[in-house]
């Protein structure tokens, strides 16, 4: 009998190896108050984790041991195991709807867009967030993004067509000036700021130093959220009115591509071979798009999913530009 | 699978209401748009199921017989404007900066609204659950607002709008004056700050309760029996409320899906069989009038002017 014994210690030994390597996909479902962990090997949900009431945003802490979401309506953040998307802690945070780390990993930072605030807190391990600024914004503080040396954080204003920069340093804002039509993404690129406008058809480059809008790039109806490739040589928008993609030369913001995607494309992650994971914001699914081929299927999630996050991502910072 | 009513919701969504919204320059509210698709698509179910329930049971067994029910279409209007959402969607877009100013101020003082789970951790995880305590806290909640509106005489000049109705059928919960459902709304948006949010994710238990107090309303001799009949709101016990003797302060009843709180306080009445309804202090136009008469004639009665309320006795 004592191989049976050896049997059972060595499956105890293995399980939670083989667990730790398993690729999740986490999608927050925002009107369904749960997260579909996703199996990322067979594009199966294999379980929801209940949440409070609404998540909506998720990302990884700089050290990559835990992912933190917010629960806007719940008023907390959750802080995740990246490995199996279980809840480990929660913190009390009031409206996070948007959060993100500074590229050198010091601060993160948290729109509050129910309650016109932006929120600037220092993170450690041990004691989670620690608020450092309040910053008072105008209508529906959205989405964020950094400077490459983490001076700035430079937030849309999604009810008031602006877009703010604020010193992470001090708190203080340093513009806040007119974008265009309900800004929403935004993202850092080669010294501009890129702004995807979900009223008009494209997105704003604009100068970081005084937030004047320098050119528009048309990309689609709705454009809503901008993210580089995993090479960093291009740059997808989501565009939800067109219901498309758009694939943008890095270097000469040119349109390369569209593909259609139904169903409110919303944020992406990329799968380790090179898919384009979708969450599809009103037609309650995650869409797995070929970039090559232009074909893809798609999986049932929650009632409007929103965030997404892939654990094979976890070693790479998600803020830094490739 | 996907909830049919959560498919119809997303459609209405992306092929409807957000080209709309992109082409009004109102793409602010996309979010907002899809919550209130949501809750469009649940409350025309609502509509329908209620329709396909109630009219059978009115019609097998009706409490009064009227010759001409024009006065119904009024309640019927009422019943639309509210289940599909059009009067919640306009206080909430109307309210939105106030609101997000308000939260912003508690944030800023340190509050932050807790939710029933803080209190009680054993529910993290146990959303059902979750929602059935928030139900059972909110209609204790609503018994206390239904009946200080009884007592107070402004208020009850107001709400005895929704009380007028001589030929009440189910289509009768909705009709209520604008700054009576105006009051309700910040009532429960006052409780949220205190118990925060119940789960939304159960559109259909919202349905089932608003079925409930559909029913509660119905032109039917339907009773539910000494032992559900104390558990949940009958036509039976709902209709001695709305009794032509029980208008004002001097009602009954006042609990809409448990009938617990009226047993607990003193205010229940079972014994009271099926009564015309009706409230004789008002105005005529409160009950036969037409909806901009309804709402013009307790706005009358609030300042004061035409037949004044019988609340506080």
């Amino acid at each position: 009998m004592r191989w049976v014994w050896r049997g059972l210690l060595g499956v105890a030994i293995l399980l939670p190896a083989a667990a730790l390597a398993r690729p999740l996909a986490f999608v927050l479902n925002s009107d369904d108050a749960s997260i579909s962990i996703i199996d990322m090997a067979t594009r199966r949900e294999i379980r929801r984790e209940p949440v409070l009431r609404q998540p909506h945003h998720i990302t990884l802490s700089p050290d990559g041991k835990l992912v933190l979401a917010g629960d806007t309506v719940g008023n907390q953040i959750l802080y995740l195991d990246p490995e199996t998307g279980r809840i480990l802690r929660r913190q009390t945070i009031s409206d996070p709807y948007q959060l993100m780390f500074s590229p050198d990993g010091r601060v993160l930072t948290v729109t509050g867009l129910a309650r016109n605030q932006v929120d600037i807190y220092a993170f450690t391990d041990a004691t989670g967030l620690t608020l450092l600024h309040r910053v008072p914004a105008r209508s529906m503080p959205s989405h964020i993004a950094y400077a490459p040396d983490s001076s700035v954080v430079y937030v849309s204003l999604q009810g008031s067509n602006r877009l703010m920069a604020i010193s992470v340093r001090s708190g203080a804002v340093l513009w806040d000036v007119p974008v265009g039509e309900t800004p929403a993404g935004v993202l850092w690129d080669h010294d501009h700021v890129l702004v995807g406008l979900m009223g008009e058809d494209g997105i704003a480059v604009v100068d970081p130093t005084d937030g004047h809008v320098l050119r528009m790039v048309r990309t689609g109806r709705g454009a809503h959220n901008l993210f580089f490739s995993p090479d960093g040589r291009l740059i997808y928008v989501t565009n939800r009115v067109a219901g498309t993609i758009t694939v943008l030369d890095r270097a000469s913001l040119t349109v390369l591509r569209d593909y259609r995607v139904p169903g409110g494309p919303d944020d992406i992650e990329f799968a380790p071979d090179g898919t384009l994971w979708v969450t599809q914001r009103f037609d309650h699914g995650v869409l797995f798009l070929d970039p090559r081929t232009g074909t893809y299927s798609r999986i049932n999630v929650g009632r409007s999913p929103h965030g997404i996050f892939l654990n094979t991502d976890r070693h790479t910072h998600r803020t830094e530009e490739p | 699978m996907i909830d049919p009513f959560d498919s119809i919701a997303g459609y209405v969504q992306l092929h409807v209401l957000v080209p709309l919204l992109w082409h009004l320059d109102l793409m602010r509210w996309e979010d907002l748009a899809y919550g209130w698709a949501l809750f469009a698509v649940y409350g025309a179910a609502q509509v329908a199921l209620m329709f396909a329930l109630c009219v059978p049971l009115e019609r097998l067994f009706p409490v009064e017989r009227w010759p001409d029910q024009r006065v119904v279409l009024t309640d019927i209007f009422y019943t639309v404007v509210q289940r599909v959402g059009v009067l919640p969607l306009v206080t909430f877009v109307g309210f939105y900066e106030v609101q997000a100013r308000l939260n912003g101020f508690l944030t800023d003082h340190g509050y932050v609204p807790p939710t029933l789970e803080r209190f009680l951790p054993f529910l993290m995880g146990w959303p059902v659950a979750t929602f059935l305590l928030y139900a059972i806290i909110l209609d204790f909640a609503d018994y206390w607002r239904h009946r200080i509106s009884h007592r107070i005489g402004w208020w009850w000049a107001l709400h005895s709008l929704h009380h007028a109705q001589r030929q009440m059928t189910f289509w009768s919960d909705d009709r209520n004056h604008v700054l009576d459902d105006l009051i309700g709304a910040l009532w429960f948006g006052a409780i949220a700050l205190l118990i925060g949010v119940s789960p939304m994710q159960f559109p259909l238990l919202v349905l089932f309760l608003r079925l409930l107090e559909s029913l509660s309303h119905a032109n039917a001799r339907i009773d539910f029996g000494p032992v559900l009949g104390r558990v949940l709101v009958s036509p039976r016990f709902h209709r001695a409320h709305h009794g032509v003797g029980a208008y004002g302060a001097r009602s009954c009843n006042f609990g809409a899906v448990f009938p617990w709180w009226d047993m607990l306080f003193g205010t229940a009445d079972f014994s009271r069989d099926y009564v015309p309804t009706g409230d004789p202090s008002g105005d005529e136009a409160l009950a036969s009038g037409s909806y901009l008469a309804q709402q013009m004639a307790g706005l009358r009665r609030l300042l004061g002017r035409g037949k004044q309320p019988a609340a506080v006795q």
